[in-house]
């Protein structure tokens, strides 16, 4: 069995897992969320992988491969960083085999990953413009209006008649927003139509992929927001895509799943190399 | 000037402070230091740096402004699809950074150079400006003649300059040096092609950077600390990708990017960063004429690169596999200039060549100020991965 632990240092948590697994099974001996809220994250990252290895009874040096993603290249610690469409795309597969697809929805970018049936990246493309239609855009939304983050997918799906804001530019959909505020629209709908706007915007990103033979998997933070989710399934019937999204309980982790499995892989495979070379 | 650095971080330090220095202090106090001595500023890729050396002269690599300098007098003098080293060249001329520059020597390596060897000599006619030519032929009573006379009259030019005769003694001890240059600037590439994780590129390509403004004299003994410095310090073992960066022999990446691609999960273990460095791939002979020897050194047994022809289509981009396997590289990133024709127009070529040796590469465009890195540690970090888990063991 391989130890290895995968971290993804996002723009607003810290993600830190860490498994056991012969390659086919797996078993998860911690997953834990740390919340940056202005923090400096790669010190945090450190004190989330302590706190993980105390969790899980281990010190360091038991872990064959220490994997980082997202913003972890810079952790001094990381055997090995892996890219973040690389990690979706493992993670996806692992949480929901039927994934040929991963729909990684962060903090600050949207990210719209192809993948096959070994989790390998066919395409993907990337959110370009502005923290519009981003995590960080609902969050501080959500915060102008008062409402708390578990709150929003469910007022949304409330909505009835909601109000589109622009998809291409924070400072317009913050205008839209205050606007939308003084006219008196209701929270519920003001994040209904956030939502509609992000998921028209994800949902064209996700048509430049290609066909995607498949589910796709929604992943990263925001993948929790069932009223996004429901905002996706209707903008993906709105574009005429037939791919079924959806999210999976642990769809936050999927980066640092992703990060600590091809961990696992890049442990076994250098080991393999090794041998071959000692025979040699 | 001795350096007395010991440890790697005070050597690249020194070679960081040399780099940043666009007044070029080390080369003025040097030549402020003796009466007589003369400098000879050149361009990438390859002059005989020998014979500058044999002349009492200090060879100084004229590289562009990088990413500190505001180009703002030298775009006046070009179209917006020219490449930049000749823009920061001009603003580093125009801004009197290059007044204490007594020979300026543009080698041949594309149109670009060549027209602004003339430009120089309009704009700055106290300088002795010379375009300096290269063999296209290799046939030693072709292009060996050839390179001999160019040899011969650059001789003449640098003792019109320093006042005084080139011997061939002179000529000799300054082709030893430089061979023990060589031979420790393969050392130390060769150290980094084993342990990369003990000599990351960044600090390399400062110390070969340094090379290019220092005393040779002075380069050799850096180039010593740094390897008896490099193998004492115990660094982190990362599992990187092993990659060759090529087509960045003129206009240099911004060092950022360097450190960039590192980051992003690749080890740099060869590259063609400053080429003049290695040129001559093992010691030029020190028996017989000096002159016959360093033409015989650059057709017969010099490096590679786009600027240089290649005559046997068969041979067209071997040395790049080459390099790939004696690196052993998994991989190569092809990093040139935007609108560098010797770079650009033979990509193509060599990635065709790469493709039928089944080695992976990749390719993007920078300029020397390029200030966006994200794009390239997400085209090089999802290279490293692609690398890391889809090639065959």
């Amino acid at each position: 069995m391989t130890l290895t632990a995968g971290i993804d240092v996002g723009t607003s948590a810290i993600k830190t897992v860490i498994c056991e697994t012969d390659g086919t099974n797996t078993r998860w001996l911690v997953k834990r969320i740390d919340r940056v809220r202005q923090r400096d994250p790669f010190k945090l990252a450190r004190e989330a992988y302590e706190a993980a290895l105390a969790e899980a009874g281990l010190r360091h040096g038991d872990l064959d491969y220490v994997a980082t993603t997202g913003e972890g290249e810079s952790l001094e610690f990381h055997t090995g960083h892996f890219y973040s469409m690389t990690t979706h795309g493992r993670g996806a597969i692992y949480l929901d085999p039927e994934a040929r697809g991963a729909l990684d929805v962060g903090a600050l970018h949207g990210r719209a990953i192809r993948i096959d049936s070994r989790g390998k990246v066919l395409g993907y493309k990337m959110t370009s413009q502005c923290a519009s239609g981003s995590g960080q855009f609902l969050e501080n939304i959500s915060r102008y209006l008062g409402i708390a983050q578990d709150e929003i997918g469910v007022l949304s799906k409330q909505g009835d008649s909601p109000e589109k804001v622009s998809g291409i530019c924070a400072v317009l959909a913050e205008t839209d927003v205050i606007n939308m505020v003084s006219r008196g629209i209701s929270a519920a709908n003001i994040l209904r139509g956030i939502h509609l706007s992000m998921a028209d915007r994800l949902a064209k990103l996700l048509k430049t992929i290609g066909s995607v033979d498949g589910v796709v998997l929604m992943t990263g933070g925001l993948a929790h927001d069932e009223g996004l989710l429901a905002a996706m399934q209707e903008a993906m019937q709105q574009e005429k895509v037939r791919w079924p999204v959806r999210n999976h309980p642990d769809s936050i982790y999927a980066g640092a799943f992703g990060a600590a499995l091809w961990g696992a892989f890049r442990h076994e495979k250098l080991a393999r190399e090794e041998a071959l070379a000692e025979a040699a | 000037m001795s350096t007395t650095s010991t440890t790697t971080a005070e050597i690249v330090a020194r070679c960081q402070a040399l780099f940043d220095d666009l007044h070029f202090t080390y080369a003025r106090e040097w030549k402020a230091a003796v009466p007589g001595r003369i400098v000879v500023g050149y361009m990438p890729f390859y002059v005989p740096r020998e014979l500058i050396h044999a002349a009492g002269g200090l060879p100084l690599g004229v590289l562009g402004g990088g990413d500190q300098l505001e180009v703002i007098q030298g775009d006046a003098y070009y179209q917006s699809y020219i490449c930049r080293i000749p823009r920061s060249t001009i603003e580093l001329g125009l801004t009197n950074r290059l007044d204490f520059v007594d020979v300026m020597l543009f080698p041949s390596i594309c149109d670009v150079i060549r027209n602004l060897s003339g430009m120089w000599k309009i704009m700055f006619p106290k300088v002795k400006s010379r375009y300096f030519d290269v063999p296209q032929n290799y046939c030693d009573d072709v292009g060996g003649e050839f390179y001999i006379h160019e040899l011969n009259e650059l001789r003449d030019l640098l003792a019109e300059a320093s006042g005084r005769p080139v011997s061939d003694d002179a000529l000799r001890a300054s082709i030893a040096l430089y061979n023990e240059n060589r031979a420790l600037v393969r050392e130390v590439y060769a150290f980094r092609a084993r342990q990369p994780w003990q000599a990351p590129s960044a600090e390399v390509y400062l110390l070969m950077r340094a090379g290019l403004i220092v005393a040779v004299e002075e380069h050799n003994r850096m180039l010593r600390e740094y390897l008896t410095a490099a193998a004492a310090e115990q660094r982190p073992r990362r599992d990187n990708s092993r990659v060759v960066v090529t087509g960045a022999f003129c206009e240099q990446p911004p060092l950022n990017l360097i450190k960039s691609i590192e980051l992003a999960g690749c080890y740099i273990v060869d590259d063609d960063f400053m080429l003049v460095n290695r040129w001559e791939r093992s010691d030029i002979p020190l028996e017989g004429d000096p002159i016959t020897n360093l033409a015989a050194a650059y057709l017969h047994n010099s490096n590679h690169t786009s600027a240089k022809y290649e005559p046997d289509p068969e041979k067209k981009g071997l040395y790049l596999v080459e390099a790939v396997k004696r690196s052993r590289a998994e991989g190569v990133i092809f990093a040139s200039p935007s609108f560098c024709d010797p770079a650009l127009l033979e990509r193509p070529m060599l990635q065709r060549v790469l493709a039928a040796h089944d080695i992976p590469f990749i390719a993007f465009k920078y300029a020397e100020n390029s200030g966006q890195m994200q794009p390239i540690r997400e085209q090089a970090g999802t290279f490293a991965d692609s690398i890391k888990l889809w090639s065959n063991p």
